[in-house]
């Protein structure tokens, strides 16, 4: 019951607040809005207690059958284990969070009910997709989140940029849903259940299903990859950036882009037997986590760079996931959840304190300014960036450890790239920070005179998101998920090499530090020196590597013309109206001509009548 | 062989409705057809020995006498109104 | 011997009115006047009348000269000559579906033709085997129905020309 109550009553905030909320005023939404999260966040507490009492059994709830086709019946159930409750607790925990922040951001919007009503749908959805114990709720939970990103990036749609931006999003994921399905049929097909945990079990069984398990794992990868902005699916999260801040954060950086992650480290039973998909999925990973961070070097919008450094993380996942490290990669998840809320909080307090400008170029010398916001965006980029003992440090060097030791797929090659990649971001971070909140100040004047701290209910949460980004590595995660989620083994051989990576970690978070305060103080002279050097490199990491005109011109151009050619001119014009209209020009034709025996001639009518007799006759003399 | 000119007599009646002009030709026509029907009743009458044909017959006699009762002044009072005899003057009813 | 005649007499006289008959009604389709026409439909009726006696049923050749000559071909000669007009036409006696009308009444003949061939035989010269009484008696009991219709036949037929009449003289005066 207590676990259909968590998914529902988000559920009934949306209800509320977008049937009711416009009239019945700000007050109402916000109460509703915020406490409906709140209380499925203390009863989500309340069922981790009592999963930690019965020693980690999955807790069970089934709500209704769904569908009974043939032998099979397709149920909604919940399932609660320890990794659902890791899930849950950050999807409600930083949820609730985030909506008391929107009520300090979005506090002069004029669709404010609106807003709240699409922030709580989403929560209902991701609460569905954490919980569901089939992969056929998963799916509807998958779906929902992507339709409620949808309706939140394009939540100010006169614009027609964000509207665009919103379909980009939502059109991206269904590429990738097209694999999940086709890895659904497959697993439902060999397994004959959806039920994860049966799945699970049917894989890890000495007797393995008919069905390759790299197959089903590259096809719910490629799920993931929409999901989760991996490579070639990553074209939407930095469009996405056109939504409020608040949507960023929780949808674009906490929340929804980890679905993907979830997604694999739940089948982890399929994986453990998938090599090849395994590799596949610590490839791209990598391959993400580097091609991400080296635009997020050069990007100017302040919540672009946290794009890109989102997409460059869940590739750090991935890299995790992919040598056979879940349980760290859930870490990540949790300590990413932190510090990059904080982060795209801290951006949209910026911008709030600017009145919109969004341009780093024109920022600076905001530390005096608005003090509280400064702290806690330092602490959240030394999270980010692995400096030791924020949060950050602890996740990311497991990571960075698993790829080079794990026996299920680590290698030099894999650590290089990673700590390049983990180099980048301390590097990009501490950029931003200096060229956002230091030096000299580069604003324009009018921007400048109305420059104000946030509201409390922005900085409140502010602080806490960045005290968890300071603490949260303590919360040793992978220890707690070690019973449904064991680290891969490490070679012996390897095992005196920790120490020296753990130290390698630390100092390429620091080297990143320095070599943003050597380019980036004083002006960015450097910075600007560099640029001009080398103009050409610049130029393609400014423009994201030409991704999106290459998918245009590969994809939405030929497809624009086979649309209006093939489809309208000659389908739909030709074909479809031609025999309509044709059809219509023989009946009138016909008709004129039949009408004009009706001559009035009397003569003319006799003979027809003879004829008619004639024929008649003549016809039953067969039957005689 | 009766029979076959009674139904002589039927074509031609029909006929001639197809072919003049004159709607009292064509009136007179009509008579002929309903003398060609007649002819065969009382053919069948004969050959059978029954009554049936030549009460027919009789009724036959009855029903044309009524019809040419009404139809001659329905052409009076057309003619009245056009002027002319030719049946091709009123095709008021084409479409 | 002048038995042999006889009977031979009868069916010369057959064929010669029968064949009397159809030169009347193809004159009929030929000639130009409608008095002539009227003439020409009047022979055929007297021939029809001639064959009825031929084959027994006088009383039926008494009332096709009773009825179709003296009434209705008179009424016809009447108006004949009361709406004596030379119109279109008197000089274009032909519609327009002169061959075609020809062709399909030939047709119509043919198939009628067929239809008799298959099934009859000729006509046996045998006088009628009914009286007159047991024809008028079949008017009294099998078919008092019929007769009955035909009495109300012919009050409508009175009060349809009564109507046709007042109707277009109202016309008239207004």
């Amino acid at each position: 019951m207590v676990l259909t109550l968590i998914v529902l009553l988000p559920l009934a905030g949306f209800f509320a607040n977008g049937l009711l909320g416009d009239r019945l005023g700000k007050p109402f939404v916000t109460v509703v809005g915020c406490g409906l999260p709140i209380i499925a966040f203390v009863l989500a507490i309340k069922s981790f207690l009592v999963l930690l009492a019965g020693g980690g059994t999955p807790i069970v709830e089934t709500v209704f059958t769904w569908a009974r086709i043939g032998g099979q019946s397709f149920d909604i159930a919940f399932w609660f284990d320890r990794l659902s409750a890791v899930m849950v607790l950050i999807v409600t925990g930083v949820g609730s969070l985030i909506h008391i922040y929107s009520t300090g951001y979005m506090k002069q919007d004029k669709s404010y009910a609106r807003f709240f009503a699409y922030l709580n749908l989403f929560l209902f959805f991701m609460l569905l997709l954490v919980l569901g114990r089939s992969l056929l709720v998963l799916f509807v939970g998958w779906e929902g989140v992507g339709l409620a990103s949808y309706l939140l990036i394009g939540f100010w749609f006169e614009e027609a940029d964000n509207a665009r931006a919103g379909k980009k999003a939502f059109i991206t994921n269904r590429i990738g849903d097209a694999g999940f399905l086709l890895g659904m049929f497959l697993l439902f097909w060999a397994t004959g259940t959806l039920d994860m945990d049966r799945i699970n079990a049917a894989f890890m069984s000495p007797k393995a299903p008919v069905v390759s398990a790299s197959l089903v794992g590259i096809l719910l990868f490629i799920g993931a990859t929409g999901k989760s902005a991996q490579i070639p699916l990553h074209v939407w999260l930095p469009d996405a950036m056109a939504g409020p801040t608040p949507v960023s954060a929780l949808i674009h950086a906490a929340t929804m882009v980890t679905a993907g992650v979830y997604l694999v480290a739940r089948m982890s039973g399929i994986y453990m037997h998938a090599e090849g998909a395994s590799q596949v999925v610590a490839v791209i990973g990598v391959a993400t986590a580097l091609f991400a961070a080296t635009i997020a070097v050069v990007q100017t919008d302040i919540k672009k760079v946290l794009a890109y450094s989102t997409i460059s993380q869940l590739g750090l996942m991935f890299v995790a996931l992919g040598v056979g490290a879940y349980s760290v990669a859930i870490f990540h998840v949790t300590t990413h959840a932190f510090f990059k809320a904080c982060l795209f909080l801290g951006a949209g307090s910026v911008i709030h304190a600017l009145s919109g400008e969004q341009d780093v170029r024109k920022m600076g010398g905001l530390a005096r300014k608005i003090p509280v916001t400064f702290v806690t965006f330092v602490v959240a980029t030394a999270a980010i960036a692995g400096i030791p003992p924020l949060a950050g440090f602890f996740s990311k060097d497991e990571i960075l450890w698993f790829a080079f030791a794990s026996e299920r797929g680590g290698s030099l090659l894999l650590w290089a790239v990673a700590s390049f990649a983990a180099l980048l971001t301390s590097f990009y971070m501490f950029r931003l920070v200096w060229l956002t909140f230091l030096g000299k100040s580069r604003m324009t004047p009018e921007v400048e005179h109305h420059v104000h701290e946030s509201p409390k209910s922005m900085t409140g949460v502010l602080a806490v998101l960045a005290a968890l980004s300071a603490v949260g590595g303590f919360l040793s995660l992978p220890h707690f998920l070690e019973p449904m989620l064991p680290l891969p083994a490490v070679p012996e051989h390897l095992h005196p090499l920790e120490t020296p990576l753990l130290i390698g970690s630390i100092v390429i978070a620091f080297a990143g530090l320095a070599g943003a305060a050597w380019f980036f103080g004083n002006g960015a002279v450097r910075a600007e020196r560099m640029r001009q050097r080398f103009a050409g490199l610049h130029r393609v990491l400014a423009g994201k590597y030409f991704v999106d005109e290459l998918y245009e011109r590969l994809l939405g151009m030929p497809l624009c013309w086979i649309s209006e050619h093939v489809f309208l001119r000659t389908g739909d014009r030709m074909l479809f109206d031609g025999t309509l209209h044709g059809l219509a020009g023989l009946a009138r034709r016909t008709a004129g001509a039949f009408s004009r025996v009706q001559s009035g001639n009397l003569h003319l009518y006799a003979l027809l009548v003879v004829a008619g007799i004639v024929a008649g006759l003549a016809w039953s003399f067969r039957f005689v | 062989m009766l029979l076959l000119v009674a139904m002589a007599l039927f074509a031609l009646g029909l006929i001639g409705v197809i072919v003049r002009r004159n709607l009292l030709v064509m009136l007179m026509c009509m008579e002929l057809m309903l003398n060609g029907v007649n002819l065969s009743l009382v053919t069948f009458a004969q050959q059978t020995g029954t009554t049936a044909g030549a009460v027919l017959v009789f009724l036959i006699f009855v029903v044309a006498a009524a019809e040419i009762a009404i139809a001659i002044p329905i052409v009076l009072v057309l003619v009245r109104q056009r002027r002319t005899l030719d049946a091709d003057a009123y095709t008021d009813l084409h479409g | 011997m002048i038995d042999s005649i006889l009977a031979n007499l009868d069916t010369a006289l057959l064929y010669v009115f029968a064949l009397s008959a159809l030169v009347g009604a193809v004159l009929m389709l030929v000639l130009r006047h409608p008095m002539q026409v009227a003439m020409a439909l009047i022979s055929t009726m007297v021939s029809l009348g001639v064959i009825y006696g031929l084959l027994g049923v006088h009383f039926i050749a008494a009332f096709q000269v009773l009825i179709y000559v003296s009434a209705v071909m008179v009424f016809m000669v009447y108006v004949i000559m009361l709406l004596d007009t030379r119109d279109a036409s008197f000089t274009h006696r032909f519609s327009l579906w002169v061959l075609p009308g020809v062709v399909f009444g030939v047709l119509l003949f043919a198939v009628l033709g067929y239809g008799v061939v298959l099934g009859v035989d000729y006509v046996a010269n045998t006088p009628a085997s009914f009286g007159l009484a047991q024809f008028a008696a079949a008017f009294l009991t099998e078919y008092w129905l019929q007769f009955e219709l035909t009495s109300v036949l012919l009050l409508v037929a009175v009060v349809a020309a009564l109507a046709v009449i007042k109707g277009s003289k109202g016309r008239q005066r207004g």
